[in-house]
Order: structure tokens, then C-alpha cells, then sequence
């Protein structure tokens, strides 16, 4: 597909999982590709007439609130869920890539920049990760 | 420490910035803001507010009322006290200061608009006016809880970062660094025996390459922190992988340390060179203030170091 080769070509380091997105397009009802592709997704949602993507788990979720939690330095009960954005909550830059560091080390993944820039809640991540994970 | 500082007072009644007289003062409306010179075309103007100074919740309540609500929205969006004041603090900031320059006569904080270019990067929309021709100002803003700055040239790109010197990272820093910094810089990391030096060479490598980033102005995701060297050794320069014997001679760069305190970066598009290409030093102003209540010339004191980069304060 033209999206899957322009992306391997200017990001090689994401072959695992443009292969993973591959096999997701075949059957499956996520379509999101873990590169800026957001220009990708309505067309194939003509082509395909698939849905977009299913929110991540609860458990994944709870893991990147808790990685999130940890970077911030905020108290264990303070109010973080998907919705929150790490903006919002005190993350710059150098945090935000920290929070990916930490989320690619807990999950066994590799999140090319371009992703971990248009991260920007706590679901988003969550969702990212669990596309990247699955084999 | 005391340093000397010049101080330009503004000429208004409260000057004494205690807190009773400037909330008995800031119960009527603010005064007219104090104009300021546009920097020249080899000039460079940085302007930083410390939010630990500012006090007065008048004050700042008045400041929330020269944004638009989208704006306060934004601020407001923060989570807690002393993020919601940063924020506040660096819209006023870069709202104040462009309306000081005087570009338009009557320019008022509250009617300047933004906008972003096609990349993100927030630029000021001037109003389309017959016979005003916009001037090429350019300005980046950047904070961190206890420092917001901006910094402003006519004509040249630039992007500034400020971080506090002390910030440690999460992670082990060369592991950070030989997942997204480039293997020259893991090496120069690397070489530091003492980790003290080494947390705050790798913040000010960092502040330097988000500043080149920023300057570019086209979003992260176009230079990847692992595409492109900071050199530090004698001056500062960038170098991008995909033209590694060609030091990209565009861009130039100074690090400075403020207050003792912070790292501030800023990268300049080069707009002029010297004999033979060499290039001139940046031409510094740094100035410390409250908006509405008062700054100080701090360029060339002790609040104001350079550490890196050829610079010349005024």
C-alpha cells in the first residue's frame, strides 16, 4: 500500500510493526498506523469501510497511567485517566519522551519520533501501545 | 549575591513592589504599557519573567483579562496553581512584549492574534491593514515552572529553550541519550567522569537541540533529535546527518546560564557573516520583568552568562 511504503522508507526502523499494522488491515477493525499517518485513515476507511480504532484495555491503560504518574511526580492518588493530557498535567518535551522511553522499555515496543510528538493523552499512548503490540 | 542592576523604572506611582500597595493599585485598570525600542536587525532581545516574583493575584487576574478566552481556556486547562500561572505568565509575556515594540501605533496586548504556520510554529498575525506593512518580527517563547522567556529578532528564525540547571532526568541519561541523541553526542556524554557534569551537559544538549528545532519551526517529527549533532567545542554549531562534512553554517547558537539557575538556548538563523565568512557574534539584550510593573536591564551582569556560543551583551 502507498502509505505502508512511504512509511518504510522514511522510517526504517519501523518494519516490525508496519508489518503488524498489515496483518491488522486484512481482518481487523483498527486501522491506525503508529507514523503521522493520520491522512491515512479516512481513505482507508473508504477503501476498507473498517472501523477506527477500538479503545486500548483497562490494564494498558492503568500502566501508562502509572508510568505517567511516576514521571510527573505526582501522588498516587492524584486524577489521571485516558482523557488526561500530559500537557495539562506539567509534561514538557523532555518529559513527554521520557514517558515514551519508559512505555517502550514496559511494553517491549520502539515508537519512532513522529508518534511519540502526536501523543498527547494518556489513551492515545495507551492505544499506540497496544496496536505496536500486538503480533 | 548581589550583582548590579541597572533598573529602567517605569514611571508609574506603584513602583514599590510590595504586595498591599500593588493590590490597592491594581483595583483600577492596568497602565499603558511602556514601549520599547524593535531590536535591530543584528539583535537579539530576550525578555524573562520569574513566576516565583510574581505575587500579586490582582496582578495576575488582570493579566488572565488581556487574553482571549481561548486562551484562558488553555491556561486554565493546567493542571494546579503553578502551572496554570506559567502558562498565564508566558501568554502574557509574549503578548506584552510584541505590543511594547510599538509595530502598529496603537498596538494593544489584547487585540494581537496568532496564528501557526503550516508546521505548528506560533507566529503573530498582523492585521492586514492599507498601508501597514508587518514588520519581520520574529519571537519563540519557552517556560518551565520557574522561568518563562522569549526571545525576539527582526528578520532572523529563532528558537530559544530555558530548563532548570538542576533537572534530572527518569531515565539513565546514556541510555536516553543513545536512544535519541546522536552517537557523537553518547560519546561526548560518555567522556564525563563526574555525574553532576554530566546531568548538566546532557541538559544543555538538550536545550540546544530543541532550540535548533524550534528555530526550524517545522514541528518535531521533520528532525528527529537523532538526525542531527550539536557540537560544542569551540563555539557551537549543528551538524545534520545528511550532510555530515557540512556544517550547516545557517544556523548559530548561544547558551546561556540566567540567574545561576537555568540553561537558556537560543538558535538564530545567521543573517550576516563577517570577512570571509566568519561569523559575527550574537548581539545580546536580556531583560528581566514584570509586565506592567517593571523591568531590568540585566545583560552583562551576573544574571547573565554566557557559557557557550560567541555572544555580545548589551
Amino acid at each position: 500500500m502507498a502509505s505502508i511504503t512511504r512509511a518504510s522508507v522514511s522510517m526504517p526502523s519501523l518494519s516490525t510493526s508496519v508489518n503488524q499494522s498489515q496483518r491488522r488491515i486484512s481482518g481487523m477493525n483498527s486501522v491506525s498506523f503508529p507514523v503521522s499517518g493520520r491522512s491515512m485513515i479516512p481513505s482507508l476507511r473508504l477503501q476498507r469501510g473498517l472501523q477506527v480504532c477500538c479503545a486500548a484495555k483497562q490494564e494498558t491503560v492503568d500502566k501508562v497511567v502509572a508510568i505517567v504518574k511516576k514521571q510527573l511526580a505526582l501522588p498516587a492518588d492524584a486524577a489521571v485517566n485516558g482523557e488526561s493530557k500530559f500537557a495539562a498535567l506539567g509534561a514538557d518535551s523532555l518529559d513527554t519522551v521520557e514517558i515514551v522511553m519508559g512505555l517502550e522499555e514496559e511494553f517491549d515496543i520502539t515508537v519512532e519520533e513522529e508518534s511519540a510528538q502526536s501523543i498527547t493523552t494518556v489513551q492515545e499512548a495507551a492505544d499506540m501501545i497496544e496496536k505496536l503490540v500486538e503480533k | 549575591m548581589l550583582s548590579f542592576l541597572r533598573r529602567s523604572y517605569l514611571n508609574f506611582s506603584f513602583m514599590n513592589p510590595h504586595y498591599c500597595c500593588l493590590s490597592r493599585n491594581f483595583s483600577a485598570a492596568l497602565p499603558p504599557l511602556l514601549p520599547v525600542q524593535l531590536p535591530s536587525r543584528m539583535e537579539t532581545h530576550l525578555w524573562y519573567v520569574v513566576p516565583d516574583e510574581v505575587k500579586s493575584a490582582p496582578l495576575l487576574s488582570k493579566y488572565m483579562e488581556l487574553l482571549p478566552q481561548y486562551e484562558r481556556d488553555h491556561v486554565l486547562g493546567f493542571r494546579g496553581d503553578q502551572l496554570q500561572k506559567s502558562a498565564l505568565l508566558a501568554r502574557t509575556l509574549v503578548r506584552t512584549t510584541i505590543a511594547r515594540y510599538q509595530v502598529d501605533d496603537h498596538l494593544d496586548p489584547r487585540s494581537l492574534r496568532f496564528k501557526r504556520n503550516i508546521h505548528g510554529k506560533p507566529e503573530v498575525e498582523w492585521e492586514t491593514k492599507d498601508g501597514f506593512c508587518p514588520p519581520p518580527l520574529q519571537f519563540n517563547i519557552s517556560h518551565t515552572s520557574s522561568l518563562v522567556a522569549c526571545g525576539v529578532t527582526m528578520n532572523s528564525l529563532i528558537g530559544i529553550d530555558v530548563e532548570e540547571k538542576r533537572r534530572r532526568t527518569k531515565n539513565n541519561i546514556l541510555a536516553f541519550a543513545k536512544r535519541y541523541f546522536t552517537a557523537h553526542e553518547v560519546e561526548h556524554l560518555n567522556a564525563i567522569p563526574d555525574s553532576e557534569l554530566q546531568q548538566q551537559e546532557f541538559i544543555k544538549l538538550w536545550t540546544l537541540k530543541e532550540a535548533y528545532v524550534k528555530a526550524l519551526g517545522k514541528g518535531f517529527s521533520s528532525s528527529p533529535f537523532n538526525t542531527f549533532t550539536i557540537r560544542a567545542s569551540s563555539g557551537i554549531a549543528v551538524e545534520t546527518l545528511d550532510s555530515p562534512q557540512n556544517l550547516t553554517n545557517n544556523w548559530q547558537f548561544a547558551l546561556l546560564e540566567l540567574m545561576g539557575s537555568h540553561y537558556v538556548a537560543i538558535c538564530l538563523e545567521r543573517q550576516e557573516t563577517g570577512g570571509a565568512g566568519k561569523a559575527l557574534p550574537i548581539k545580546l539584550t536580556a531583560r528581566k520583568t514584570i509586565p506592567f510593573v517593571e523591568d531590568e536591564l540585566v545583560s552583562g551582569t551576573n544574571a547573565v552568562v554566557t557559557i557557550g556560543g560567541s555572544v555580545t551583551q548589551f
